[in-house]
């Protein structure tokens, strides 16, 4: 608002700099007549300017003026203002009070309770806002309703995928128990036509003996139980869909997701060391100072509850140490640096790697440039977070062989210097020899880049 | 006989005992815990805490050492020397003085600023520094600053490094995300996405 008032002048100075050159040559009645056209125009202009923005936008106004603290509906570092009227002790104080709060806090008695409810905090003095701005502000206020949260998706959780393979089981036993029966059967009924026609067998061997069974139950056994034995010893160490339940119910869905947070806003140590880094608590805060409740759409478990989502944020304030009452963090009475009550949260690490492997987070996001997705899945999708990817050794060396270099480009200059080392590879990419180098031709698949 | 029915069995009790236990909810079974398990410290790794803080008391406690900070007045190599100004109004008002160390910022540097930008900033501001992030556009956070408007352009760099650093109003401090460095490269970004002042008398800030 103030820089649209600005601008007009900005932009008559000029157009008055044309003038006195004539003006000076003129009569006055001239330069009277100047004046008066200079005035009327600045007037339309003014009259007009507050037509588009002083009076129809009161919301305009109070988000540039007011909305760094204050809320219509709600407190904040500021009172909520909605109601005011009722509070204030006449209309005209509110005027007042905007236009030099220091000095209301000073003479006026509601004012100096006002200030003691909510200090060390006052009110910047908003002595440019005219009258009929604050009276849009106020009647915004006054008018205002919190818009109503969409309810629509709520039942997000699928059922579709349930497991079949049980009921498949199931069907399999049942069939061959009945072709266990039948065979049994046939061979009755084998013995009594046997019997009825005269022919003399031997005495049939019952099927817990019959070599063929044994050998047919044994073969099966061996089959089942060893598919089963060595995926479950290849399974040993590897935790894909590990999903532990964390001390918060951290949706990265509504973080990366809704929101569109940058992994790296809160990951940022992963273009910059070997971990991705847990962010520590302060950067959690850099939001939530601001945003107490969750509005969003509702978080649903697995189980088919509700996570309330405010009083996840409610356990964020407890770890942090963080009043957000008085909006200020616990004072550190127990001189250990940190606000009284605060710890540590504990988060339970998912995507674990033996100690005999070496990754370096920093060397695949920010040299390799690669996708946080590429391995760790749609994190912006997972309302709890899983382990996507295996992590074996098959995996890493599958995309090794499959990745191509970024090598340095001269003429363009980009690309990763690193590797203008591997000029022959430079030279057979330039004679067409090769197309692309992958990271297995410089020495990606070796034993020693992650075992050492 | 007696043989196939133990053999039997045996093979279904190892079979069983591999597949076991195969809740999402617990980590997976390991072989060779020597080689899974780091005997050196590992980051986030919890610790007894006496071999760090000397608190005996504390003895046989495992708590996690998020900030290992280095060493009270170390500084990184090729590092900027530390902000001394404090947080409170008087700093802010100092901090107007304080010039920008950068004296001029390469197009790379500029790329990589812009890059940081758009992590750190942008979801809020905006890309171009508007005021119209997501988070802003959305209303859950109110009063989001328009970093292009006129207040913001007649600002010092010192201001809007003073304010990165230590956090203003609803912001809070980005010293744990951004480096001194790059908190002043983020100031010439920020410039970049200004318009120029509107008239010659107001270039006399530094651009």
């Amino acid at each position: 608002m103030l820089i649209l008032c600005q601008y007009p002048t900005l932009l008559l100075l000029p157009k008055k700099g044309n003038f006195p050159p004539y003006t000076v040559n003129c009569m006055s009645r001239f330069r009277i007549s100047l004046n008066k056209a200079l005035i009327s125009f600045l007037l339309v202009f003014i009259f007009s300017a507050s037509n588009q923005v002083f009076a129809a936008d009161g919301e305009a106004l109070f988000k540039a003026n007011c909305a760094n603290c204050h809320k219509p509906d709600a407190d904040y570092t500021g009172p909520a203002l909605k109601g005011w009227s009722k509070r204030v002790p006449n209309p005209e104080w509110i005027y007042k009070w905007v236009a030099n709060p220091a000095q209301m806090i000073a003479s006026d008695a509601y004012a100096k309770a006002l200030f003691e409810k909510w200090k060390p905090t006052v009110m910047t003095a908003f002595g440019n806002l005219k009258k009929d701005e604050v009276d849009a502000i106020l009647k915004y206020v006054d008018d205002y309703t919190p818009p109503v949260a969409a309810q629509a998706g709520a039942n997000g959780a699928s059922s579709g995928e349930s497991d079949n393979s049980l009921l498949f089981g199931i069907l399999t036993l049942v069939m061959a128990v009945v072709a266990f029966i039948l065979l049994q059967v046939n061979s009755n009924l084998r013995k009594l036509t046997d019997e009825k026609e005269g022919i003399y067998r031997t005495e049939p061997i019952p099927f817990y003996r019959n070599k063929t069974y044994i050998m047919t139950m044994i073969l099966i056994l061996f089959a089942v139980g060893g598919y089963y034995t060595i995926s479950g010893a290849i399974g040993l160490g590897r935790m894909k869909n590990y999903q532990p339940v964390q001390p918060i119910y951290y949706s990265h869905k509504v973080h990366a997701g809704t929101n569109q947070i940058s992994c790296l806003y809160c990951h940022g140590s992963a273009q910059d060391s070997k971990h991705a880094g847990i962010p520590s608590v302060n950067v959690c805060m850099n939001c939530h100072m601001a945003i107490k409740e969750y509005k969003g759409d509702p978080i649903v478990r697995e189980d088919g509850t509700n996570v309330n989502g405010t009083e996840e944020i409610q356990k964020l304030y407890k770890y942090a140490g963080w009043n957000p009452d008085t909006k200020s963090y616990n004072p550190d009475n127990n001189g250990d640096g940190t606000p009284d009550g605060a710890q540590p949260i504990s988060w339970v690490k998912i995507h674990n790697l033996p100690d005999h492997v070496y990754f370096n987070h920093s060397q695949h996001v920010k040299v390799g440039k690669q996708q946080c997705q590429t391995c760790h899945g749609n994190i912006q999708e997972m309302p709890e977070v899983y382990q996507f990817s295996t992590l074996s050794m098959g995996w890493c060396i599958n995309c090794h062989r499959e990745s191509k270099v970024d090598f340095y480009n001269k003429e363009s200059g980009e690309g990763n210097k690193f590797y203008s080392i591997y000029e022959k590879f430079h030279k057979d990419l330039k004679d067409h020899k090769v197309d692309s180098i992958t990271v297995e031709k410089i020495g990606g698949t070796e034993c020693q880049k992650c075992h050492y | 006989m007696k043989k196939i029915a133990t053999l039997s069995v045996v093979v279904l009790t190892m079979s069983l005992a591999f597949v076991s236990c195969d809740s999402k909810r617990e980590p997976g079974k390991i072989y060779m815990p020597d080689m899974t398990y780091s005997r050196a410290y590992e980051t986030y790794a919890e610790i007894d805490s006496s071999l760090f803080t000397g608190d005996q008391s504390m003895r046989g406690s495992s708590k996690i050492y998020y900030d290992n900070k280095p060493v009270t007045g170390t500084i990184k190599r090729g590092e900027l020397f530390p902000y001394t100004l404090p947080n409170d109004s008087n700093g802010y008002k100092m901090s107007a003085m304080v010039k920008n160390p950068l004296d001029s910022i390469s197009a790379a540097d500029l790329k990589e600023a812009g890059r940081l930008f758009n992590i750190n900033c942008a979801i809020c501001h905006g890309e171009k520094g508007a005021g119209n992030g997501p988070i802003s556009t959305s209303g859950k956070i109110g009063g989001i600053a328009n970093l292009t408007l006129d207040n913001y352009i007649k600002m010092a760099d010192g201001t809007m490094f003073h304010s990165i650093t230590y956090g203003k109003n609803n912001m809070g401090s980005y010293a744990s995300q951004l480096d001194r460095n790059q908190r002043w490269m983020m100031v010439k970004y920020i410039r970049t996405l200004q318009p120029k002042p509107a008239s010659a008398t107001d270039s006399t800030k530094t651009k």
